[in-house]
């Protein structure tokens, strides 16, 4: 990676001096609050909660779990997401045959589809991950349809003319056309992933992250419940940031995106 | 594509495909080749839907939902356009304010249930929370976007013709960021109903939301996918109105923002 686009990925960056007005109402919260409350515990109080439910060791098993859910589940509908929009993608006719059954499956929420996998699969892992695929599949989807529906047709005959083998038409024109949408796709996917893993976990008895905030709020250990929020939070940013990262470095060879 | 952007043309292998699907999957339970006793075949689905209907269920929890996603939606909307417009003529706030905006938005909107429901309880404020929080992150950025992406030259028209601010605002930036206030209130109407749904499931037992988990506790399948079935129409009718009804207001801006 070039200095240059690192630099560029810095510069991105809004400025820090940004995160004042967060940190004024965090220090306003701890001066006017400064101790536990059932409603509105001080920041101070988060800090210890989060300690307490680190040394009873389920903080990391749970965090643990709901990460991987997250992973396997993402790259699954990674996987599965770009197989059927690069078939569907490839085929005008199979596209048109397709969409309505498509856009109708899209357009349901995903979190509505909890309570079925639920009693059609059961409350276990696989359907935690039978659902996360579900909702995340769609953007990937999508987005990779679209970028092999736009291939441009002179990359068709350029092919043809140096009678390329299906494998090398694969490495050399189909894969570098559908990375950018494929991966803007995975970014479109993340937030869902991470809500669909936190609301199974909620539901269900199942070990996580989720399940470990409500419980926390049914015995109105207020301080657990905001130590989990910013432990959440802090997860979406870091996942959010690291695939931006991440895109961008692997994207560094691609033309800008318009 | 009509000019209205709305697709009018029958598309009949598509409708096709949707018919050999159900009538696939009636089959395949009536000859009971597939062992899931809690998988009803879609002519059971369609009856459930119509016991939905004629006991009044159906209106009562479409009613509610619905509520919650319009209230919240609006909020968010109002919230969103506010800060974003402010964010974006403001280069001081928005030096002061992006970095928390950036931090703040990443945060999975399910994770306020908990905190929500620690302050409000079971109820609408509950549900307006979960649903408003999350859905003005895609309303604020884009407008916000949507303004600093203005060029240079219109702000300069404006000074030409000595505009007073409020003309500048009102005759030339909002006009400019039109298409891009319309896509983050698309994608926050999307938002707003998923997270509707959601805190009905966990946070507020009222609506669709909550029926389907209710259906599914009282081992309905029937009920259950009727109610999802209904869902997935809010969400396409939804959409298709918003489309709409951009296209009658606005024409040209939404075609600029018919992309994503």
């Amino acid at each position: 990676m070039s200095t240059r686009s690192y630099r560029s990925l810095f510069r991105n960056m809004p400025p820090l001096r940004g995160l004042l007005p967060l940190l004024l109402l965090l220090l306003v919260w701890q001066i006017v609050q400064s101790g536990p409350s059932p409603y509105f515990p001080a920041p101070s109080e988060w800090w210890s909660a989060a300690l307490r439910l680190s040394r009873r060791e389920q903080l990391l098993s749970a965090f643990v779990s709901t990460a991987s859910s997250f992973l396997v589940g993402l790259m699954l509908a990674a996987f599965i997401g770009a197989s059927l929009g690069v078939a569907i993608g490839s085929s005008r006719r199979v596209a048109r045959a397709l969409r309505p059954l498509l856009e109708f499956m899209r357009s349901i929420p995903p979190p509505a589809t909890v309570p079925v996998a639920g009693l059609l699969i059961g409350y276990n892992e696989s359907m935690k991950i039978v659902v996360i695929v579900l909702a995340a599949l769609w953007p990937v989807l999508l987005n990779t349809s679209a970028a092999v529906d736009q291939i441009h047709p002179l990359l068709r005959d350029v092919s043809r003319t140096f009678r390329l083998s299906a494998r090398e038409r694969m490495w050399r024109i189909l894969l570098p056309s559908i990375i950018p949408g494929l991966l803007l796709g995975i970014r479109v996917a993340i937030p869902l992933t991470i809500i669909l893993a936190l609301l199974v976990e909620m539901l269900t008895s199942l070990p996580g992250i989720g399940a470990l905030m409500i419980r926390s709020q049914r015995n109105f250990q207020s301080s657990e419940v905001y130590a989990l929020l910013v432990l959440v939070g802090l997860f979406g940013l870091f996942v959010n940031n690291a695939f931006l990262i991440l895109e961008s470095w692997l994207l560094r060879r691609w033309p800008p995106r318009a | 594509m009509s000019e209205h952007g709305v697709q009018l043309r029958i598309n009949g292998p598509g409708l096709l495909t949707v018919l050999v699907c159900l009538l696939a999957w009636e089959v395949v339970i009536r000859a009971a080749l597939v062992q899931y006793d809690y998988l009803p075949a879609p002519s059971a689905i369609a009856a459930g839907l119509a016991e939905l209907v004629t006991t009044g269920q159906l209106a009562a929890d479409v009613g509610h939902t619905l509520l919650a996603v319009f209230l919240g939606w609006v909020l968010a909307v109002t919230v969103g356009i506010s800060l974003g417009m402010m964010m974006g003529l403001s280069p001081t706030l928005r030096a002061y304010l992006l970095a928390s905006v950036e931090v703040l938005r990443p945060l999975p909107g399910i994770a306020f249930v908990p905190v929500a429901l620690l302050l409000f309880g079971f109820s609408l404020r509950t549900e307006l929370v979960v649903v408003v929080l999350p859905a003005l992150w895609p309303v604020l950025v884009n407008v916000m976007g949507g303004i600093t992406g203005v060029h240079q030259r219109l702000f300069d028209v404006g000074a030409t013709f000595r505009l007073p601010r409020m003309t500048l605002v009102l005759k030339i930036l909002l006009p400019a960021a039109l298409p891009s206030i319309l896509v983050g209130m698309r994608l926050s109407l999307t938002l707003a109903l998923v997270l509707a749904i959601v805190a009905e499931m966990v946070g507020n037992p009222n609506g669709l939301g909550y029926a389907i988990i209710r259906d599914q506790q009282a081992l309905r399948p029937d009920l259950m996918f009727a109610n999802l079935f209904v869902i997935g129409v809010i969400g396409i009718t939804l959409n298709a109105m918003l489309m709409s009804g951009m296209w009658l207001l606005f024409p040209s801006a939404a075609s600029m923002a018919r992309a994503p």
